[in-house]
């Protein structure tokens, strides 16, 4: 029982604090419109592909697990915040311990990519034809995605110490994971060298998925693809949750008692 | 009945550092345990060990009679943390905050609103209910801090520095909302200061310097191994004035301080105050009861000496 009323109070907590966040909300929000706004009628003139989609709906699946990826990773990397201002040990001390704290963060960071990536999906029908069967199944795997970019926020979070903004992160992580996937442009037209990265990476997965579900050509076959973003998810869970060395977390640039002694 | 904490040669180490050489301690339920030393003593290490948060180098802890290390969530179940630096949330009300705690205690539903509902009337933040954490001033922040450790009634309280830069008013209610936790329910407070005087009250003090314990005891007790007044002496003569008062047979200790010397007197007050009134070179002299702060200076300086 403990466990779950701590999993509901992270969750809870998280949820609030993304609605009052309102500009990282509105912007995780708006990133995604902008995208398909400027690259998407942009390409959409020039770009020919080999399924004969239009880019524009071709790039429509892509932006929507972009949405779920910033939303969801994002919201899991506030872990270090945490840490930082003391939240993380509160949360720890209780009797729920380390796996439900993780388990709480993942869902709350879940639901806010579900929330970001399911606007984007709600327009849908502008862009692509789409069933509701098919918007019924672009939920799901949105779902999916979304707790694997939950999780992997919360891999990234359990080994950083400190966080001075979230650009880094996004320089640094998402953006090489969103463009070396299929999130943009087809993998088989990738540079040889970047092709196999492509491939190894789940954000391809994930891209993959939702063009299943949404009724799009795809390079991974939808067992395959569902069964990395769902392998993903679950290693790395596990993974963070056995790198999650919480007394590492409580003192990341010097021990209490490394402190000079100084006279009364 | 089981001790609220029971601790054998507990200690710490970060990597070459000994935070926290063996603590041996014995505290009984419903009593008030002052932590102190200097910074770097290793008190924050002491209390994160009992809390679970830290696990032993070395020795052991039981927290009413769970082990530390081995039964961690039953220990967590028993415990009210504070650490030095206030845990609320900014971005959530008072309100919010306690309802997450309350949560995170293991309480739900209706139990857990009504815990959030009763701890705001109690430590009177129904004002304030509804603000953002991040509004309060620092002495409100504590005290929701305060709010949120005691919310479900636990058994024994770990408080970092619970005062460390409030204001005399909210340290005195504080420290009130803490004496009534104690009379009312029971519950043991282990706690660390830097305020001494705050300590003066405690069933039994912990001096701890360089991780080791340098002093255990009853405040009194402790004050009375240095003499029932302590001399304050400043000026050039202030050395051959010690040297006199241990002549007369007066002197227990004395403590150099970076103003003058300290001697702990016992005995006829009145022979050493015509003495120190003979005395040349004497800028100041002063009399007054032992406190726990010349025990700290005693004790410390011996440890790091």
């Amino acid at each position: 029982m403990s466990r779950w009323s701590a999993v509901h109070g992270i969750v809870a907590r998280d949820l609030t604090r993304s609605t009052r966040q309102t500009s990282r909300l509105l912007g995780g929000v708006a990133r995604p419109f902008m995208w398909l706004l400027l690259v998407g009628t942009g390409y959409n003139a020039i770009a020919t592909l080999d399924s004969g989609l239009p880019y524009r709906a071709f790039v429509f699946p892509g932006i929507v697990v972009m949405a779920a990826l910033f939303g969801g990773t994002l919201t899991a990397i506030a872990t270090v915040y945490d840490r930082e201002f003391g939240m993380l040990r509160l949360m720890l001390a209780s009797p729920a311990g380390v796996w439900a704290v993780l388990a709480g963060r993942a869902i709350a960071a879940t639901l806010v990519g579900v929330f970001q990536g399911g606007i984007v999906l709600a327009f849908a029908p502008l862009v692509l034809e789409v069933t509701p069967a098919r918007w019924l199944a672009g939920l799901v795997a949105l779902v999916a995605v979304s707790a694997m970019s939950a999780v992997l926020g919360l891999l990234v979070a359990v080994r950083i110490r400190s966080v001075e903004n979230f650009a880094g992160i996004i320089n640094v992580v998402l953006f090489p994971l969103l463009f070396l996937s299929g999130a943009l442009y087809p993998t088989a037209g990738m540079p040889g060298a970047l092709r196999p990265l492509a491939r190894a990476n789940p954000v391809t997965a994930a891209v993959d998925l939702l063009r299943h579900a949404l009724g799009q050509p795809a390079e991974i076959e939808t067992s395959t693809a569902a069964g990395v973003v769902v392998g993903v998810t679950v290693l790395a869970f596990l993974l963070a949750a056995g790198l999650f060395d919480p007394e590492k977390r409580f003192f990341p640039r010097r021990p209490p008692g490394s402190a000079p002694v100084t006279p009364p | 009945m089981s001790l609220a904490i029971e601790t054998g040669g507990l200690g710490r180490d970060y990597g070459d550092v000994r935070a926290l050489e063996g603590l041996d301690l014995e505290v009984a339920p419903g009593t008030v345990v002052g932590l102190l030393g200097p910074n770097g003593a290793g008190k924050t290490t002491a209390m994160l060990l009992l809390a679970t948060l830290l696990s032993p180098s070395r020795g052991g802890a039981r927290v009413f009679g769970h082990d530390v290390e081995r039964e961690r969530a039953a220990v967590r179940r028993r415990l009210g943390l504070l650490f030095q630096e206030t845990s609320v949330d900014g971005l959530l009300t008072v309100e919010e905050n306690l309802l997450f705690a309350a949560r995170l205690a293991g309480l739900a539903g209706r139990p857990a609103r009504a815990a959030v509902s009763d701890t705001i009337q109690r430590i009177g933040l129904g004002s304030r209910a509804q603000q953002a954490a991040r509004e309060l001033s620092g002495g409100w922040r504590r005290l929701l801090d305060i709010a949120r450790a005691t919310l479900h009634r636990p058994d024994l309280l770990i408080l970092d520095e619970p005062t460390v830069g409030l204001d005399p008013e909210h340290r005195d209610t504080i420290w009130s909302l803490l004496d009534a936790e104690r009379r009312g329910h029971g519950t043991t407070v282990f706690f660390s200061t830097h305020y001494l005087t705050e300590a003066e009250p405690a069933d039994r003090v912990v001096l701890l310097a360089r991780g080791r314990v340098v002093a255990n005891g009853i405040p009194a007790e402790l004050r009375g191994e240095l003499g029932e007044e302590m001399a304050e002496i400043e000026g050039d003569g202030a050395e051959r004035l010690a040297s006199a008062l241990r002549g007369l047979g007066s002197a227990r200790v004395v403590l150099r301080t970076g103003r003058g010397l300290r001697v702990g007197i016992s005995g006829e007050r009145h022979a050493v105050v015509e003495l120190a009134g003979q005395a040349p070179g004497i800028d100041r002299f002063a009399l007054r009861p032992t406190s726990l702060e010349d025990v700290y200076f005693a004790r410390t300086r011996q440890a790091t000496a």
